[in-house]
């Protein structure tokens, strides 16, 4: 659905993307991670053909968008950080401007998009009396305009309160399974990706770090949780009989190589201890993100975080 | 398709109250300039002028001189404002406000999008022009009865017409003015394809044109008035003159039409290749 293929941007001297290839396949939830300034919104201005590549291509929809930006665009919608409209009309009267940028949109369609956002009671109000949350509708509501195929989702919680950020989630889930739509969530808040993506990429200082499944980031990490009546003297007793190598924090032990959490539950019960809990440690997302910046860092941006 | 899209562009404009300063200032300076012209002795100096050339001053004390009169001064200082003030917001503030982004999302090509722009743009300045003489008619009718136009500026203007004659002029002479107000929108347009806020699009337009007519007006640049753009903004003077300089409006006429093409196409070029962030 996306395709970028070596592409860099520089403005002035800064290089904002540094050769990213990316490809976001159809009916996925893909998260583009980074920290500000990290060059994800330059990518999203790239692939809407606002930015311009200084190299590379970038592929949309099958259609190129440096030279064929209508065609590329006609299934495409697209929510930016802090969605800003034009306050004094209406919100009806924002999404018929909007969709006719689009092509023809008959009023059912509107009506039918401001529905399905929750909007339809206040979609004749003007835009300065919507609250934060409602806007966000707005935004969603004019991306749904040309029956979408891809949305691309630039921070779409930022600004929300909680209620805001789990109703939002929400849609964005109704919006890839119920729909069936391509979705592109950038975003730098690692639970939003989290909750929300199957294929994850993340950018540090314009350069990709790492780009494959949710799953991949979240691999068991060689430690396993151990819940028993009394830690200490179970594994002085595991490591006597070579089940485990090593445990740390109270809680958490390594197995020797061929060891089965099953052979372990069973040996320890033989010897009279009580398990309550044993499971392998699932790495989250923010612990393989943050080892992953940290082994990525220049020198300069080590001095930078320093300062 | 352009059309449809030609009105959305006009709801948004219109549907800014800052698009309405205009046509409120001009109400109120016609007003307060009529009421002087009317119950002070400033239309004294008027009458003297008049009497001494062997015309009957009370045949021209008219709704079509006063009008003129008042527009006069307008049309030189508050047309331009107001003309560059919406012409470097249609694209500048948009850009600014961030909305610009989300219109760009969407499968519309600059090119096309600047056009409805300018277009928006043109319709809004053809307007201002037209209330402005429309306004400074309807105002001036209850006080003052039905008579023929005079016009007169130092060293530039002296006509006298018939009422008949009179309205032709006083029409021709707005229409040419909507020409103008065209021409300054388009160049503050131009600026406002830039990346600068909407604000310096307007300062710089304004700046080039005053400074066009400081220049125009310095005894040493005589000769070099027909190389300045004001000098072809203010065409709709010369519908005032007798005979009526077909020639010379013609000739500023085609003028206006590649400056106005130029800005166009240099607002394109600077618009096209342009990066828009957040």
């Amino acid at each position: 659905m996306i395709q970028i293929n070596d592409v860099s941007k520089s403005f002035g001297r800064r290089l904002a993307v540094d050769h990213l290839t990316l490809d976001v396949p159809r009916g996925v939830t893909f998260g583009l991670l980074g920290h500000n300034g990290a060059g994800k919104s330059t990518a999203i201005g790239m692939m809407l053909g606002q930015v311009w590549p200084s190299s590379g291509n970038i592929r949309i929809c099958g259609q190129d968008i440096s030279h064929h930006r209508d065609a590329a665009l006609s299934k495409v919608g697209a929510i930016f950080e802090a969605p800003v409209f034009y306050d004094y009309l209406s919100g009806r009267r924002n999404l018929e401007i909007l969709a006719g940028y689009s092509g023809e949109t008959p009023p059912v369609r509107i009506q039918e998009v401001a529905e399905w956002v929750g909007l339809s009671g206040r979609v004749d109000s003007k835009v300065q009396t919507y609250s934060h949350g409602m806007r966000a509708r707005l935004a969603l509501a004019q991306s749904l305009l040309p029956r979408p195929e891809l949305l691309i989702l630039d921070e779409p919680t930022n600004g929300l309160d909680p209620e805001g950020i789990h109703e939002m989630r929400e849609t964005i889930r109704r919006l890839n399974t119920d729909l069936r739509l391509t979705i592109l969530l950038s975003s730098h808040l690692l639970s939003e990706v989290e909750h929300l993506c199957s294929r994850i990429a993340v950018l540090h200082q314009g350069r990709k770090i790492f780009d494959g499944p949710l799953s991949e980031a979240r691999q068991p990490q060689g430690w396993v949780r151990l819940v028993t009546d009394d830690f200490v003297t179970a594994t002085d007793w595991l490591s006597s009989q070579g089940l485990i190598h090593s445990h740390k924090e109270g809680a958490k032990i390594a197995l020797t190589e061929g060891t089965q959490t099953g052979t372990v539950v069973k040996r320890l019960v033989q010897a009279g201890f009580t398990v309550h809990e044993i499971a392998h440690e699932e790495q989250t997302l923010e612990h393989f993100y943050l080892s992953l910046v940290r082994a990525n860092r220049t020198p300069s941006s080590i001095q930078e975080s320093h300062s | 398709m352009f059309l449809h899209q030609l009105r959305n562009e006009l709801w948004k404009l219109y549907g800014k109250k800052r698009t309405y300063i205009g046509f409120g200032m001009f109400l109120m300076a016609q007003l307060v300039i009529l009421l002087v012209f009317r119950f002070s002795k400033a239309s004294s100096g008027m009458s003297d002028l008049l009497e001494t050339n062997g015309y009957n001053f009370r045949d021209f004390l008219s709704p079509l001189t006063a009008a003129a009169f008042t527009n006069l001064w307008l049309a030189y200082l508050l047309l331009p404002l107001y003309g560059t003030l919406v012409g470097g917001d249609l694209v500048a503030k948009e850009a600014e406000d961030g909305t610009l982004r989300m219109i760009l999302s969407r499968p519309i090509s600059r090119c096309r999008l600047l056009a409805l722009k300018w277009v928006a743009g043109a319709i809004f300045s053809i307007n201002l022009a037209l209330a402005l003489g429309a306004s400074g008619l309807i105002l001036a009718l209850p006080c003052l009865p039905w008579g023929g136009l005079f016009v007169f500026m130092p060293g530039e203007l002296f006509g006298v017409f018939s009422p008949k004659e009179g309205l032709f002029r006083y029409a021709a002479a707005h229409a040419l003015m909507a020409i103008k107000a065209v021409s300054v929108m388009g160049l503050s347009f131009f600026f406002g394809c830039f990346n600068v806020k909407p604000a310096a699009a307007t300062i710089l337009a304004l700046s080039l044109i005053f400074l066009s007519f400081i220049l125009m007006n310095i005894p040493w640049f005589a000769d070099l008035k027909p190389w300045f753009l004001t000098y072809h903004l203010n065409i709709w003077q010369r519908v005032y003159a007798e005979p009526i300089q077909w020639g010379k409006i013609t000739e500023s006429l085609s003028l206006l039409v590649g400056f106005n093409a130029t800005f166009f196409i240099a607002g394109y070029a600077v618009f096209s290749v342009r990066d828009i962030k957040s």
